[in-house]
């Protein structure tokens, strides 16, 4: 047996020392509580109960992307008719349950639970203060929203692509990849100001949810009854949360969408008020709240 | 500070040097308050702050990076473990991901949960998630630690474990530690110096030895005799008509009002006119009680003067 020289010998120290390394500042702060948000919401390092509800939300955005792609495998490009598959802007309708489902679960879980268990303190006594603390939390929820908005689609594109049922030539495909982007970021902007400001004005997870679901199909019905009951302009039609983002993509896609009458200003307009509105919601409640300990 | 129906740490003016100090008082008194000003969570209305070199209204972020802090709340997430939750605000606090991961291993290690780190912290006692409170707080390597009633909730025996670990963080590694507390004797148990606060208002401050560790006159305690009831009465007398200030408890007299030395010849004296006898006789070490004491007395003299 080979004995090891007395020099090769090493006391290697355990236990706690000092650090003087470097240090990542506010940016890894935000960068770690936004991966930290995402990871809780989708139960992940958490026991199998939280994870039930985001797999479902994701399986139902997805479903009908594979069905599609699906289809366009087992049906040969030359007799497969346009209708049999679902475009880019029309694949939101297939999917809108998912997108509410998320919008109802994510900042909930993601801006409720921390007033709730003290862990809002406790990421004030770090470099975060607030506003960084919202803009990781923001940026959580539009990644989370996201993954539901912008994925499927973007997996359509390439599942169509592969099957020469997608684009013609490079700058086509980039151009459809570049408005599938921009409405993944319109929807996920607009829905997660408005959910989060939901989210901002009570402590109970259950109520938040509630009100978003509550925001999201009582604003369509608002603004039929105004425009029809009421007989106002149809540009009241703004006001509808759950109908103005999905608006958009059509506009996006060059598409004259399902409301024709409003112009696509108007549509802009009634996304970024609706978006930049949650974000002033969210920073008043917050800006008013008094964080002792 | 002022607070919409309140005032808090009106005309406060205090400064605390290294080591570990305690910041004492009741329940109200405005330690939370003077934590949440150090960490800037809460901006002063009126004054300065200065934290390590730093202003928290001003730079924040840098020096809540240097600070860790242990909320009296006890109330985490539940489903998180022990590990995660270290490792998660190491990172937050700007640990590299390798190093928030050993550095929590060890924190866990050094305050005893070495083996039940990959717990959920809903499944902890009380006493284990204090412990996490602590891991967090020297998880990222800070120069300060801010612990808000750390031995809250906890039996005696885990009282004593946990403040050897927080005086063992301060020795050991020279982080500096402030910990607030209502019970005054862990305060003179572990910490160098004391900020004692009472409804907002600053009592004293100062290094223990200067505060609770200096003399609070003498304590003289007499053999009671029963066919001379009146011998302590008379001795109490002697000392009060010579000008000392006696408080009488019993058979045992605290005398203050001269130096030491003169204390001990007037109370030999009168004991010996008396002739009463002595069962102990020496100096009274003044406690953080007997500061709170006088203050009530003074603070009340206050109020009810016209």
């Amino acid at each position: 047996m080979k004995v090891p020289a007395r020099g090769d010998a090493q006391i290697v120290e355990r236990g706690f020392q000092r650090y003087d390394g470097r240090r990542s500042g506010v940016s890894g702060a935000i960068r770690s509580v936004s991966w930290e948000s995402i990871r809780a919401t989708l139960g992940l390092g958490r026991p199998a109960r939280n994870k039930i509800f985001p797999v479902i939300a994701v399986v139902i955005a997805y479903l009908p992307a594979v069905v599609f792609i699906g289809i366009a495998v087992l049906i040969p490009g030359d007799i497969l008719e346009p209708e049999e598959v679902a475009d880019y802007p029309g694949y939101y309708g297939f999917i809108i349950l998912a997108i509410v489902l998320f919008a109802a679960l994510v900042a909930p879980e993601v801006l409720v639970s921390d007033r709730r268990n003290g862990m809002l303190a406790m990421y004030l006594s770090t470099p975060l203060d607030r506003r960084t603390y919202l803009v990781a939390k923001a940026v959580a929820v539009a990644a989370m929203l996201g993954l539901v908005t912008l994925l499927p689609p973007v997996l359509m594109l390439i599942g169509y692509s592969v099957e020469n049922s997608g684009p013609d030539g490079l700058g086509s495909w980039l151009a459809t990849l570049g408005r599938i982007v921009l409405s993944g970021i319109a929807i996920s902007a607009a829905l997660a100001a408005v959910s989060m400001a939901a989210s901002s004005l009570t402590d109970r997870r259950a109520f938040a949810a509630i009100g978003i679901v509550l925001l999201l199909f009582a604003t369509p019905i608002l603004a039929a009854a105004l425009i029809e009951g009421a007989d106002l302009s149809p540009y009241w039609r703004v006001i509808d949360i759950s109908t103005m983002p999905f608006e958009l993509v059509f506009r996006i896609f060059g598409d004259p969408g399902n409301f024709p009458e409003l112009a696509t200003w108007a549509v802009l307009t009634g996304n970024l008020v609706w978006t930049i509105g949650g974000i002033a919601v969210v920073w008043w409640r917050y800006s008013k709240l008094v964080i002792a300990r | 500070m002022a607070f919409p129906s309140t005032r808090a740490l009106d005309g406060l003016d205090v400064s605390i040097p290294g080591g570990v100090t305690g910041l004492v008082g009741a329940n109200g008194a405005g330690k939370t308050t003077l934590i949440s000003l150090v960490l800037g969570l809460l901006t002063p209305t009126a004054g300065s702050i200065s934290v390590l070199g730093l202003d928290p209204t001003q730079s924040g972020a840098e020096l809540r990076a240097r600070i860790g802090y242990g909320p009296e709340r006890n109330v985490f997430p539940d489903d998180l473990r022990a590990y995660d939750f270290v490792r998660h605000l190491a990172e937050v606090k700007g640990l590299p991901r390798d190093e928030a991961r050993s550095r929590a291993s060890d924190s866990l290690y050094l305050v005893g949960l070495g083996e039940e780190r990959f717990r959920a912290l809903g499944t902890m006692s009380t006493g284990q998630r204090q412990r996490v409170k602590l891991a967090q707080a020297i998880a990222a390597d800070p120069h300060l630690i801010v612990l808000d009633e750390p031995t809250d909730g906890l039996d005696p025996v885990q009282r004593d474990e946990m403040l050897n670990i927080i005086v063992q963080v301060n020795r050991n590694f020279g982080i500096d530690v402030m910990l607030s507390s209502h019970v005054l004797e862990e305060v003179e148990r572990v910490c160098d110096h004391v900020v004692a606060l009472a409804e907002g208002r600053l009592v004293a401050q100062g290094s223990m030895v200067e505060l609770a560790g200096a003399s609070g006159g003498i304590e003289l305690e007499l053999v009671e005799i029963a066919d001379r009831p009146s011998s302590v009465d008379d001795v109490a007398a002697r000392l009060v008509a010579a000008g000392a200030g006696v408080r009488r408890n019993g058979a045992t007299l605290s005398i203050v009002g001269f130096a030491d030395d003169e204390l001990f010849d007037l109370a030999a004296r009168s004991v010996a006119e008396s002739g009463a006898r002595i069962r102990r006789l020496g100096r009274h070490r003044r406690s953080l009680d007997d500061i709170f004491a006088d203050d009530s007395v003074t603070s009340g003299a206050e109020r009810g003067s016209p």
